[in-house]
């Protein structure tokens, strides 16, 4: 959505249709909330007692400090109406799970209350874990351990039934190399572009000025137009990129999911 | 010397206020084609997903039928479902063509509903549930179900914007002037976005 916006986001005379757009995403997004990416465990259901939260933390962090890639746990009070798959991609998607441009991001989002369990897997992991290996850790690793009411053990053996994916040796050169054909779709170079040449054009209009201008004028600095403008642009330009290594909080680095990987109930 | 600058300083205002103005609201020359290019872009997602469900049904019809055989009428209607959906052809100018669009989603959601009465069927042969090639398929199968579901939200969402686009201002400007031959895009109904995809259970 926000993408989708991007291009207009650089005009001061789109304002109307920005609002559209807002209001627009708004109305959809209003059906649903999400916790907030507070860590690599988000307990929102509160099923998993404190010691099991910072080993699993432990377990993320040491995953994505040797892969790169992002996993993340949710446990959620309700899925808010909507199915376990769709949530899970929403959910995904808001925490932009996953390194941008390699998309590798997983989520194992439990939900307690609806009796379900899903493993969200960002495009660039497709290969990597596919639906098929998802359904049999849901199946053989975590849902035998929910039916006996042991979330603890199940979320712990569902993160290391993935990491052991993830990080077998074989499958590692695979994935990187799916992570790099996968190309970065939908950037959204287009407002650079409009960006570079509206700087381009101003400044020609600066020296065309310039020249017609009489000395004195310019002295006086007639130029002052040119740089606060130049410089409120280029800040407006910022903001689309994200950054997973800030100072101690954890963040989602910008990934993407197309709906991939498996669910489960039990 | 001061005052004269500031006189030239604001003979110049309105010009170059104009000015500004025009680059400003000419930025938005770009949008039309650039949602358009992503919508394009979402609905071959869509075919992408759409296809790839189409190409494991063969699979897994034939693993149905080592162990039910006996349901061959199920098994024949989810066959020709897919032939005749795979039998459309989908060009680009599809988007743009509510008739071709319409043919499209009824084509493929009598896929779905064939697919969904096979997958109920099979719930019936304890030794085919139990079969690893068909456990892979249906998970398969469930992803890419899930997938087209991802693919045509993103598909509605990027529609949505372009079409806007077309309609509301500084858009309206251009897709009078610049893109006259642009038209609005299909897109798919409600009704059959909240379609649930077929549940599989193990």
């Amino acid at each position: 959505m926000a993408r989708l916006a991007m291009p207009a986001k650089r005009c001061g005379l789109v304002w109307p249709l920005l609002l559209v757009m807002i209001f627009a995403s708004a109305a959809l997004a209003q059906t649903l909330t999400f916790p907030a990416l507070t860590g690599r465990v988000v307990d929102d259901a509160g099923i998993l007692d404190a010691a099991t939260r910072a080993i699993l933390t432990e377990k993320l962090a040491a995953l994505e400090a040797k892969t790169t890639d992002q996993l993340v746990v949710a446990t959620v009070k309700s899925l808010q109406g909507t199915s376990v798959e769709d949530y899970g991609n929403r959910l995904f998607r808001a925490w932009r799970l996953g390194q941008a441009g390699k998309n590798n991001g997983v989520l194992l989002l439990v939900a307690p209350n609806e009796r379900k369990v899903r493993i969200e897997v960002g495009y660039g992991l497709e290969g990597t874990l596919p639906d098929a290996v998802g359904k049999l850790i849901i199946e053989n690793g975590i849902l035998p351990r929910f039916r006996a009411n042991d979330f603890s053990g199940g979320i712990t053996r569902g993160v290391d039934d993935v990491i052991q994916v993830l990080t077998s040796e074989a499958d590692a050169a695979d994935w990187k190399q799916r992570a790099a054909q996968r190309p970065e779709h939908n950037a959204p170079p287009n407002a650079f572009v409009i960006f570079l040449a509206l700087v381009v054009v101003m400044l020609i209009i600066t020296k065309l000025l310039n020249y017609a201008l009489p000395r004195a004028a310019r002295r006086a600095g007639l130029n002052w137009w040119v740089a606060p403008g130049a410089s409120g642009w280029s800040s407006g330009s910022s903001g689309s990129s994200w950054s997973s290594s800030d100072s101690g909080g954890f963040s989602g680095g910008g990934g993407d999911s197309g709906g991939g990987g498996a669910s489960g109930s039990w | 010397m001061v005052r004269s600058a500031i006189a030239a300083v604001s003979r110049l205002r309105l010009p170059v206020a104009l000015f500004l103005a025009l680059l400003v609201s000419g930025c938005g020359v770009n949008n039309i084609p650039s949602y358009e290019e992503q919508a394009k872009a979402k609905w071959s997602e869509v075919q992408n997903q759409y296809q790839r469900r189409a190409d494991l049904i063969p699979n897994l019809v034939e693993t149905v039928r080592g162990y039910a055989r006996q349901e061959r009428e199920v098994l024949e209607a989810v066959t020709n479902a897919r032939a005749r959906a795979t039998a459309i052809q989908v060009t680009p100018e599809v988007v743009n063509d509510p008739e071709a669009f319409k043919r499209f989603q009824e084509a493929q959601a009598q896929l779905s509903t064939a697919l969904g009465r096979l997958l109920a069927v099979s719930e019936r042969y304890p030794d085919l549930k139990s079969n690893q090639n068909f456990l892979a398929l249906q998970a398969q199968l469930e992803g890419t179900e899930n997938r087209i579901a991802v693919a045509r939200r993103d598909y509605i969402e990027a529609v949505r914007a372009y079409n806007t686009e077309l309609r509301t201002f500084p858009g309206v400007i251009w897709a009078s002037t610049l893109y006259r031959n642009q038209k609005p895009m299909e897109t798919f109904t409600v009704a059959e976005d909240v379609r649930r995809p077929p549940t599989v259970k193990f």
